[in-house]
């Protein structure tokens, strides 16, 4: 039949608050630190609930953590529910069934997952356009720990089940040392007996008990579990109901008294209340399949279900096009367009918090406990729910045609040939702020509108649309829909929740011990990943990797290059698992290996000769100092930079690196020493060390600027690395397009007699300059003719590197055959006893090109690095040196005899 | 959480002809899903492929029916309880009831507001607004009229005490003629007179600030109501305030002469702003200050050309009041709680210096912190006990000791304990917390571990909790320099406190606050220049100052 409905329809969106009730003071836990706070264990424990997608549930959007442990739930809403409608279904039993099965359709698909409702009211059975049912305030029960996170008890009176009530509520003891007490655990069975008092509730159109008072009720409901009379009969008779009983089919008696068994177990559950005979006829009628086909990394067919709209599907209602969209999308504008949670409540007098010097504590004992502290009455539980206006939004939106809402998006062809255009299709304005920096883009409503709608249908795409991702990844990720992109970005397919339960994350190994240890250390300011549901995700996710790649061993580091992938696809493990095993052999391989020391001694090596090539200032002056790149850039480059960065930063920095090959991290390390040039030059070796023990701000925006213009400016095969991943196989051109020259590896090329090869480490250490392949030489110099290059991008002009080739061999030799365009400088003469250059027509040539690439080329031995070394050692930039010499040339034909003029 | 069960879960299938049958126990309630345990136990027990969905299926039916009986048997163990009479359906009810009427406002009864809450609601409006500077005036006459109570009163008191004197050297003298006793008689006569003396003003004073107590807070919500009444035309409040202040002219006329303009003591100060936290690094604000304790108390009132102009401070504070930027003050004094000696009589003296128009006195302030230390070694004694009898202590009942000697035991402050007092008429603090502290620091290498230390973080929670932004601590844990306080011993305690701080304030992002704060370090006036400079030189080296985020423009 039917699939989930995405769009919003006539749904709205709801606010409710509530304070999380604070520890005790100073409590450990088992580990010995201090616990979670209240509102990060639910706020962690949240998130389950949001994924919970079913057509008979309301779904829930988000969750806020306030001032002093106050939290904010933003879920669905509808206008409609059972306790307003009461009156139509007084007395109509049949409307009452149907009822009663979609609810225990939307039940039983929580017990599923595990989930109790446990505050099961006609309030919260809502309906939807067509009528079905919505079940809403389902998720408190669970996010907060069944309970035992917040200080008010989680249920209606009148509705709750006597097993509930005579475990009694959970309590919080005003001062410490408290006693372990059971937790109130409620089984599914419960909402079963509070359908069954709403069902009857409803059909009499009475309310229970209603004149008695709290605690009256509350023992008449626990008198049940003492006597052995029936509760259905017991009710009846308290409310005289005898007569009017004759009214109700005797299914629905059955059906009800089935509901309010006393014996917990006998009662059913809800799932096999869904085979009780009264539903045989609905059991065919009503069918609610859901499969979430907007997921792209699945194997399941994703097109199998789907239908296509009939026309006339959105003639026939003047919808606003945005009620078309995702809820979570229109919250996300809605956001941007200037809502916040915490004004609306303020307004509505949620939050009145007493002024805070009038609640102070009297006296504080030494160990911290506080005596005299008068309560707060803001933290009293107000059940009210706060529709969210989205009149703003709406202002904001409403000059977005509706075609905007349905971009076209173009076949692969195309795209190919758009690409020296440039992707201008969308409107002016657009093109426009996606200039802007990133921060004012991801806050832009219209630009954030265009891009959400483009990306979510393109990852419907996925993985056809991949190219055409990557293009508009370019530009920026909208911040929503990062997870699901940077899986794509790193090829994640096929069936990633499949591949992840087959493997084993549970069974205890060697490294639990100190994965146990980096979890609470790692990116802990971060409200998901300090959660304890948080933990326990990246420790299956470690472990999950830890044992699927028996070649490497854990290293410190894993943690906070797994903390990106996990606070992006909290919900999805699986997933950012798949992308974390993606991630490692593409950018770290072979970095975890047990004895790791060649892979990252060679990386050092590089990243040192790249300092130099990009920046020989600095690099003479930390070379001087005696501050090597092993003293500070190990960790950047072991967690690429995660371990450095806030996540907030880390993630702008990912959405470029992503679109890097393997050598990218490599100039992100050169921008931000840039970045802290003008510090550095001042610093000795001491405060050098001391300014990277703890990673000094940077702006981040700036850095991927600069080091995606590093990276432009250097020669590929400077970069080469022999450890770098080697590829396993040609792959088939068409499932990787080509679409830059830079977004391929130097290592992923085919290897010939023009390009490099492996160096051996103490000869890349001794040096100081990187090497150019004769095959770049031959490329970037374009002495093949422009027509050979294999940059397609728009910028090839000015985006890559223009080459000056100095010659260092004897005048003689130079003028017997020569790279056509290259200048000669004899090494043996161009040195003055102190060190400086030589004066000379050929001096002054490189002296007004500055700016350009340097590559020196000598014959085979050391004297061409040598001369490059020197020309660092006085200040110039991008000095890269001809590997195996002139002689590679020879067989290429490209040699000519200079004209005299060019010395 | 009821015990977790291990169940045997039994499945049989058929490999090659050959019947296997894979039996594992499994624990109820799971958690994790069926389809990871299925992954698991085909990975660990090398199922063949075809069996696969058939294991996953059985396994779900498994865990379905286990689980279930799982959780009716919980169920049933709390109902068994209620039936067996262990528990009572009373209690139960009572219980119930308790947790909606105390946690749910549908269900409590309705707060009534407090005079309270609607004064602190009206003058935090007031403030606010272009009645400020009448409120300002108001209070300024209101303690022009307490200073010349307390003129009058200590210039009594100092001429008696004079007169006093006299009487006495003379009696000393004249040896002959009073005997011993004649003076004894002499003395016991004069202290009656000066407590007589100090009771009748200080009964008057107390008389004329609850009258201008209760006359302000009438008139600031008269002010309120009309104002909020008229919108248009001049505000009533302000003639009214003019008729007030002209009234009361002729009086302040006569004490400006003798108050005037107190010259402000230049204060040695230097402030830092630092990022503290690993990777996400939240910025604070450090000032380093020298200055006498009270002098953050002391209000000074400038007189400019007979305008009175309060100092910007005091109106930092009353401004603030209200809202969620408190600033607070740690006043170290010894444990006994009343205000008759050294720098608890002179903090005392400042208070009553002018009439606190929103809260208690200090002395009605006290005794609530008496009934709160009392309830706070209460709990103390029953936690010992309770650890005690983890123990299984011999040490059964020992204190035999009398009534009244328990209720002073109970009243007892220990070291590292801190009162806590509010005012609303100091200069910059709203809020004092009073830190208990013994000589056992003026030991030169106390820990972090000592009680004062443990203190102040105690103080940062509680400032965290309650929106006190801006803490003063005395750097040295000492508002004056004494003999043993040398060059070393500074240094020492200086690097100490400065280093426990920068942990608290990384440990309080932990506790939920994540705002910035302000944190000023007091030393003691009498500190020579030389060595504030040293401070202020350790200090960015601790904090680690120098990573500020540079962006060149280019």
């Amino acid at each position: 039949m039917g699939v989930i409905s995405e769009c919003m329809d006539n749904a709205e969106l709801s606010v409710i608050t509530f304070a999380a009730a604070s520890h005790p003071n100073d409590q450990c836990g088992a580990n010995g630190l201090p616990l979670t706070p209240n509102s990060i264990r639910i706020l962690g424990l949240f998130q389950k609930v949001k994924s919970q997608k079913h057509p008979r549930l309301c779904r829930y959007i988000d969750i806020e953590r306030g001032k002093h442990e106050r939290l904010m739930v933003v879920s669905e809403f509808h206008q409609r529910n059972l306790k307003k409608d009461a009156r139509t279904f007084k007395g109509e039993s049949e409307k009452l069934l149907i009822v009663a099965y979609e609810v225990l359709e939307g039940l039983s698909h929580l017990n599923d997952q595990g989930i109790v409702h446990r505050s099961l009211t006609p309030e919260c059975i809502q309906f939807d356009k067509q009528g079905h049912v919505k079940l809403a305030g389902y998720g408190l029960y669970h996010m907060t720990d069944q309970g035992t996170s917040v200080a008010f008890p989680i249920g209606s009176p009148a509705y709750l089940s006597p097993e509930v009530l005579a475990h009694g509520p959970s309590l919080i003891k005003e001062h410490g040392f408290t006693e372990s007490v059971p937790k109130p655990y409620s089984s599914p069975k419960c909402d079963v007996w509070s359908l069954g008092i709403i069902l009857l509730e409803t059909f009499f159109g009475i309310r229970l008990w209603y004149q008695k008072s709290l605690s009256e009720l509350l023992k008449k409901t626990l008198e049940f579990t003492k006597s052995d009379v029936e509760p259905f009969k017991h009710i009846i008779d308290e409310h005289n109901l005898g007569l009017k009983l004759q009214s109700m089919p005797q299914n629905l008696q059955d059906f009800i008294q089935n509901c309010l068994t006393g014996s917990v177990s006998k009662r059913s559950s809800p799932k096999q209340l869904l085979q009780h005979q009264v539903f045989c006829r609905h059991q065919n009628v009503i069918k609610t399949p859901y499969i979430d086909l907007l997921y792209p990394f699945s194997a399941k067919l994703r097109c199998e279900e789907l239908e296509m709209p009939k026309e006339g599907d959105f003639e026939d209602e003047h919808e606003e096009p945005i009620r078309r969209r995702p809820l979570e999308e229109v919250y996300y504008l809605w956001q941007r367009a200037g809502g916040d949670l915490e004004s609306i409540l303020r307004k509505a007098e949620l939050l009145k918090a007493k002024p805070p010097v009038t609640i102070l504590p009297h006296f504080v004992i030494e160990d911290g406990e506080t005596f005299g502290q008068s309560r707060d009455s803001s933290d009293l539980l107000d059940e009210t729910v706060i529709l969210l206006n989205l009149d703003q939004l709406r202002q904001r939106l409403k000059d977005i045609p509706e075609e905007a809402y349905y971009p076209l998006l173009e076949d692969e062809n195309s795209i190919q040939g758009n690409m020296q255009a440039g992707p201008e299709q969308n409107s002016e304005e657009t093109s426009e702020t996606s200039r802007l920096p990133l921060v004012i883009k991801e806050k832009d409503v219209e630009y954030q509108f265009h891009r959400i709608i483009l990306f979510s249908r393109l990852l419907k795409g996925y993985p056809f649309k991949r190219p055409h991702l990557l293009k508009e990844a370019r530009v920026d990720i909208p911040p929503l829909v990062r997870g699901h992109v940077w899986a794509a970005l790193l090829e994640v397919e096929g069936d990633v929740q499949e591949q992840y339960d087959r493997i084993d994350k549970e069974t205890p190994t060697a490294t639990d011990r100190q994965i146990e240890v980096d979890i609470p250390r790692c990116h802990q300011y971060n409200e998901l990943l300090s959660s304890p549901a948080g933990h326990a995700k990246l420790k299956r996710i470690l472990k999950a990797w830890v044992i699927s790649n028996p070649q490497y061993v854990y290293w410190q580091g894993l943690d906070s290059l797994c903390a990106p992938f996990l606070y992006l696809n909290f919900n999805d493990e699986a997933l950012a698992y798949a992308c974390l095993a993606k991630f490692i052999p593409k950018y770290l391989h072979n970095f975890f290996l047990k004895d790791n020391s060649a892979v990252i001694q060679e990386y050092l090596a590089v990243f040192s000769n790249l300092i130099a090539f990009h920046d020989p200032e600095l690099f003479n002056h930390l070379d001087e100092i005696g501050f090597i790149p092993d003293l500070y850039s190990i960790p950047w480059f072991l967690t690429m930079y995660a371990h450095v960065f806030p996540l907030h930063k880390i993630v702008h920095l990912w959405d470029t690196l992503l679109l890097g090959n393997s050598s990218f991290p490599l100039c992100i390390g050169v921008a931000i020493l840039k970045q802290l040039k003008d510090r550095l030059l001042t610093f000795g070796f001491n405060e050098c060390i001391l300014l990277f023990s703890d990673m000094p701000e940077i702006a981040i925006d700036t850095c991927v600027q600069e080091s995606i213009k590093i990276f432009c400016m250097t020669p590929k095969s400077s970069l080469y690395r022999q450890h770098a991943k080697q590829p396993a196989k040609p792959e088939p051109v068409m499932s990787r397009p080509n679409i830059s020259y830079y977004s391929t590896d130097y290592h992923d090329q085919p290897q010939n007699e023009l390009s490099l090869d492996p160096i051996p480490l103490e000869e890349l250490k001794s040096e100081r300059c990187p090497r150019i392949s004769a095959e770049d030489l031959i490329e970037l110099g374009e002495l093949k003719g422009p027509a050979q290059t294999k940059s397609p991008t728009k910028r090839s002009r000015e985006g890559k590197p223009k080459l000056l080739m100095i010659d260092v061999r004897s005048e003689e030799d130079y003028l017997r055959g020569a790279v056509g365009g290259s200048i000669n400088i004899p090494h043996s003469t161009a040195f003055s006893a102190d060190g400086s250059l030589v004066p000379c027509s050929a001096l002054n040539k490189l002296n007004s090109c500055r700016n350009l690439v340097k590559v020196i080329i000598g014959n085979k031995g050391r004297t061409a690095s040598n001369f490059a070394g020197d020309l660092v050692r006085l200040g110039y930039s991008k000095v890269c040196v001809l590997y195996k010499g002139i002689d590679v040339l020879r067989p290429t034909g490209l040699l000519v005899v200079p004209s005299t003029d060019l010395r | 959480m009821g015990e977790v069960l291990q169940k045997n879960f039994v499945f049989a299938f058929s490999n090659q002809g050959t019947k296997s049958t894979l039996k594992v126990p499994i624990p109820i309630p799971l958690d994790t899903t069926a389809e990871s345990l299925a992954g698991r136990l085909i990975a660990a027990h090398n199922i063949p492929c075809y069996v696969e969905a058939d294991l996953l299926k059985k396994l779900k039916e498994f865990l379905a029916e286990e689980t279930e009986k799982w959780q009716d048997e919980f169920a049933e163990a709390a109902v068994k309880k209620l039936r067996s009479g262990s528990v009572s359906v009373e209690e139960l009810a009572r219980q119930w009831t308790k947790a909606y009427t105390k946690e749910i406002k549908q269900y409590s009864p309705p707060e009534e507001t407090s005079d309270e809450v609607i004064f602190s609601e009206v003058y935090h409006a007031l403030i606010h607004s272009d009645a400020l500077e009448t409120l300002f005036n108001l209070e300024h006459q209101y303690s022009i009229a307490v200073e010349e109570i307390i003129g009058s009163r200590n210039w009594e008191l100092e001429t008696t005490e004079k007169k006093h004197g006299k009487e006495m050297e003379q009696a000393l003298q004249d040896v002959r003629l009073h005997t011993d006793e004649h003076v004894n008689i002499l003395a016991q006569k004069h202290f009656e007179k000066s407590q007589e003396l100090e009771v009748k003003w200080n009964k008057e004073l107390k008389e004329l600030q609850n009258q201008q107590k209760r006359e302000y807070r009438e008139w600031v919500m008269k002010v309120y109501e009309d104002s909020s009444k008229r919108l248009e035309g001049t505000p009533a409040y302000v003639q009214k305030v003019r008729a007030l202040s002209r009234s009361s002219s002729d009086r302040s006329s006569l004490t400006q002469t003798d108050v005037g303009p107190m010259p402000p003591e230049p204060r040695l100060e230097e402030s830092f702003t630092v990022h503290l936290g690993a990777q996400l690094k939240t910025m604070h604000n450090l000032r380093l200050l020298c200055a006498d304790v009270l002098d953050l108390c002391r209000h000074r009132i400038s007189n400019l050309g007979g305008l009175i102009v309060p100092q910007p401070q005091r109106l930092q504070t009353a401004m603030s009041l209200y809202s969620n930027n408190l600033c607070g003050l740690i006043l170290l004094v010894d444990n006994r709680l009343n205000f008759y000696t050294g720098i608890k009589r002179d903090f005392a003296r400042i208070c009553e210096n002018s009439t606190d128009f929103h809260f208690p006195d200090l002395e009605s302030q006290f005794q609530h912190v008496e009934e709160s230390v009392i309830e706070a070694n209460k709990w103390r004694a029953e936690r010992k006990l309770n650890e005690d009898g983890d123990r299984i202590s011999v040490k059964s009942s020992s204190s035999g000791s009398s009534e009244t000697q328990g209720e002073e035991k109970l009243k007892r402050m220990q070291n590292g304990d801190f009162y806590i007092t509010k005012h609303s008429n100091l200069s910059e603090v709203h809020v004092v917390f009073h830190l208990v502290s013994d000589d056992s620091v003026k030991n030169g290498d106390i820990s972090s571990r000592h009680p004062l230390i443990l203190a102040i973080r105690n103080v940062l929670k509680v400032c965290s909790r309650n929106d006190v932004t801006t803490l003063t601590i005395p750097l040295l844990l000492a508002h004056e320099m004494s003999e043993e306080m040398t060059i070393p011993w500074c240094m020492k305690r200086a690097e100490l406190v400065f280093k426990c701080v920068k942990g608290f304030m990384m440990e309080m992002a932990t506790w939920g606050d994540s705002g910035s704060k302000t944190i000023q370090f007091l030393v003691p006036k009498e500190l020579s220049e030389d060595m504030f400079h040293a401070f202020s030189n350790m200090l960015p080296q601790i904090f680690r100052v120098n990573n500020p985020l540079v962006i060149k423009s280019s």
